[in-house]
């Protein structure tokens, strides 16, 4: 309703993927043996690596699914922030060095390197995939839905634009191509990112310049693809942002009062920024049902002070609460981003393509700098689109690129492109451990096809393409469906399955492969069973209301990692100690492959 | 040398043990310490340094904090890479 397809967007995006096409068919004789294909010959440099860790890790949903939460629930888009980055130091200081002595291409690679066993291979190919998967299907998802605002094209032709450039990627150069998109990605994101956030700093805070009669607060109600004002169908003419623009200067969510009393604070520092935005007044939008059951979204003012703090939204609400099953709710998803980012493989397969242990520390140092400069700007970036009149109330995801269009249509264009990118460069990375775990794990050492150097490079490209394919089929299949609740059942169960096996096989010596196999089935099956019978998922994937959806659940909160974390890990060491025919006389794998 | 060695085995638990420390007692802040009855009484609620509360100064501090953490541990590990190639 408030978007207008950019011909500028159009071109932008058009001359990245134009350059990244060229560069995946350059470099792809670069990419014609294995270690080439899989690990890019172990020769990126750290720094390259660094800035790709972080183009490969900030997906759609950190960049506009974080900006969008801020903006609409204040601090509780921050906790994303913050648990997203502390996961890294579990990268750096527990999985980085070990997993780069101990793997070759892919995470089964690590896991298996102590045992030379199918099981775990072939387990741990399933637990790449299944991850993969979850966190894949959002990103196609949200490739769909941006397209559709920012270019003017509809769903399916935003998912299949994404899904055939990156399978393009990927089947030409592997990690080669894929090194190079997520450098060039995570590059512009937080250089654009932090150009926004200069700008905002610059223009500070203004109030809208008349105060808002109470004839012009008006009601929302979305019905399917349909949204009424006030009870009457939206059209040009009653739409209100355009009405606020005119009359006001300002749309959806603004500034109702500084804490001086005056109409525009001018240029702020950063502490400056918050501090003002802390005593500030400020319209928000609340997401409702009416007694139709139909989504409302109506204005309600609240202090900056309040948006400041956690627990304003459906997600992290248990915060406020006085109910200990909200609060471990909470918890629990803290744990599981905490824990999972160092257990993704799509994000572990990186470590592969740098030449040593030292390069793998040096390079996840940089990931954290430039990950954590971006988490630090999503604060700033979230708080800019709440308050600068741009906010679509029925669309999250859109608020930093309305934000960047407040600024001119030249950067809402770069900005839009940008948020292309930003799933281009996850999928491929997305798809590449896909890829690996099918052709290298499961064909080759579970399934044990003599398959050479370049057969197996080419069922790695032929498993790209089906993966391409499978991922589009899903984007548009799942349109209609909230999915972004998919990347944390991804990072619940990569906590859960691949954190206690990773653990226990670096650091203690009588971890047997029975004991690996048992901890990453149990990790999976119980993570993944914890969330399909929790209360968020009666809710948000089966249609029941909040309170049938709240009778129904089996598991007492909806985040399963707090008991399934330490199940992992449980259950490793029993299996283990029943499984140890003798006493382990070999060193942990880390000191043996270091040794 | 030896003993860059030995604080080479024990720089990334104990860099792990601190951090680990400051993110549970965040997360714990937040979840025990800053309502109650839905109003805010404390913990993450107070207010901290520069008129900010202390929930953004302790989130920017855990971003902030990662990223010195892991130079202390790259630095140290220069040091550990240096005296095992001298050796």
């Amino acid at each position: 309703m408030i978007y207008e397809s950019s011909a500028l967007a159009v071109a932008v995006f058009a001359a990245f993927v134009a350059s990244v096409l060229v560069l995946s068919f350059k470099l792809a004789a670069r990419a014609k043996s294995v270690g080439g294909y899989f690990a890019a010959h172990g020769t990126v440099g750290w720094f390259t690596n660094g800035i790709a860790f972080a183009g490969d890790y900030l997906s759609a949903a950190s960049f506009l699914g974080i900006c969008g939460m801020i903006a609409f629930h204040g601090y509780d888009g921050f906790l994303y922030s913050i648990g997203y980055l502390a996961g890294w130091i579990v990268a750096l200081l527990v999985i980085a060095e070990p997993v780069k002595r101990l793997g070759k291409y892919t995470l089964a690679d690590a896991l298996n390197a102590k045992f030379n066993s199918r099981g775990v291979k072939m387990v741990g190919a399933i637990s790449t995939l299944v991850i993969s998967l979850f966190y894949l299907v959002p990103q196609m998802v949200g490739a769909g839905a941006l397209v559709k605002p920012l270019l003017g094209l509809p769903h399916w032709a935003g998912v299949s634009i994404v899904g055939v450039v990156v399978t393009v990627i990927v089947a030409t150069a592997g990690m080669v191509s894929t090194t190079w998109v997520q450098f060039i990605k995570g590059t512009l994101l937080v250089i654009i990112c932090a150009f926004v956030v200069v700008l905002l700093l610059e223009r500070g805070f203004i109030l809208p310049s008349t105060p808002i009669t109470q004839d012009e607060v008006q009601t929302l109600t979305k019905v399917g693809e349909q949204t009424w004002v006030n009870g009457a169908p939206m059209t040009p003419a009653n739409q209100l942002d355009s009405r606020l623009r005119e009359r006001h200067g300002v749309g959806f969510g603004s500034v109702s009062a500084l804490s001086n009393g005056g109409v525009a604070t001018g240029p702020l520092g950063p502490v400056e920024y918050i501090e003002q935005f802390s005593g500030a007044t400020i319209t928000t939008w609340r997401k409702g049902t009416d007694a139709s059951g139909a989504t409302t979204f109506t204005p309600v003012e609240r202090t900056g002070a309040d948006l400041l703090l956690p627990g304003s939204s459906p997600t992290f609400k248990g915060v406020r609460s006085d109910n200990l099953g909200s609060k471990l709710d909470f918890l629990s998803l803290m744990l599981a981003l905490f824990l999972g980012t160092a257990s993704l493989p799509h994000i572990l397969i990186r470590y592969y393509t740098v030449k040593d242990a030292r390069a793998a520390r040096k390079s996840t140092v940089v990931g954290i700098g430039a990950i954590g400069v971006f988490y630090v700007l999503t604060l700033f970036l979230g708080i800019g689109a709440m308050t600068s009149g741009a906010l679509d109330p029925t669309d999250s995801n859109m608020a930093a690129p309305l934000l960047a269009r407040t600024f001119g249509n030249g950067l809402f264009a770069v900005i839009s492109a940008v948020a292309f990118t930003t799933v281009l460069g996850t999928v491929s990375g997305l798809i590449m451990a896909g890829a690996g775990a099918v052709a290298h794990d499961l064909l080759k050492d579970v399934c044990r096809f003599k398959l050479s150097d370049a057969a197996q490079v080419r069922a790695a490209k032929w498993t790209a393409v089906g993966l391409g394919a499978a991922a589009i089929a899903c984007g548009i299949v799942f349109e209609k469906m909230n999915v972004t609740f998919l990347v944390g059942w991804a990072f619940n169960i990569a906590a859960s399955a691949n954190l206690p096996a990773l653990v226990m096989l670096l650091f203690w010596k009588r971890t047997t492969k029975q004991g690996v196999i048992a901890a990453m089935i149990v990790g999976l099956v119980s993570s993944l069973g914890w969330v399909l019978l929790s209360a968020d998922t009666f809710e948000k994937v089966y249609g029941y209301s909040a309170a049938a959806a709240t009778d129904a659940a089996l598991m007492p909160f909806s985040q399963p990692a707090i008991v399934t974390v330490p199940l992992g890990f449980l259950v490793l060491v029993l299996v283990s100690l029943a499984t140890a025919s003798r006493p382990a006389s070999s060193p942990p794998a880390s000191s043996a492959a270091a040794a | 040398m030896s003993q860059l060695r030995r604080g080479a085995r024990w720089l990334a638990p104990v860099l792990f043990s601190i951090y680990c420390a400051c993110y549970a007692a965040f997360v714990l802040s937040a979840a025990f310490c800053t309502f109650e009855a839905g109003q805010p009484v404390g913990g993450l609620a107070a207010q901290s340094i520069g008129g900010l509360n202390v929930a953004v100064v302790a989130g920017f501090g855990l971003i902030l904090g990662a990223f010195v953490l892991a130079l202390v541990y790259a630095r140290f590990g220069a040091h550990r890479d240096a005296a095992e190639k001298a050796q």
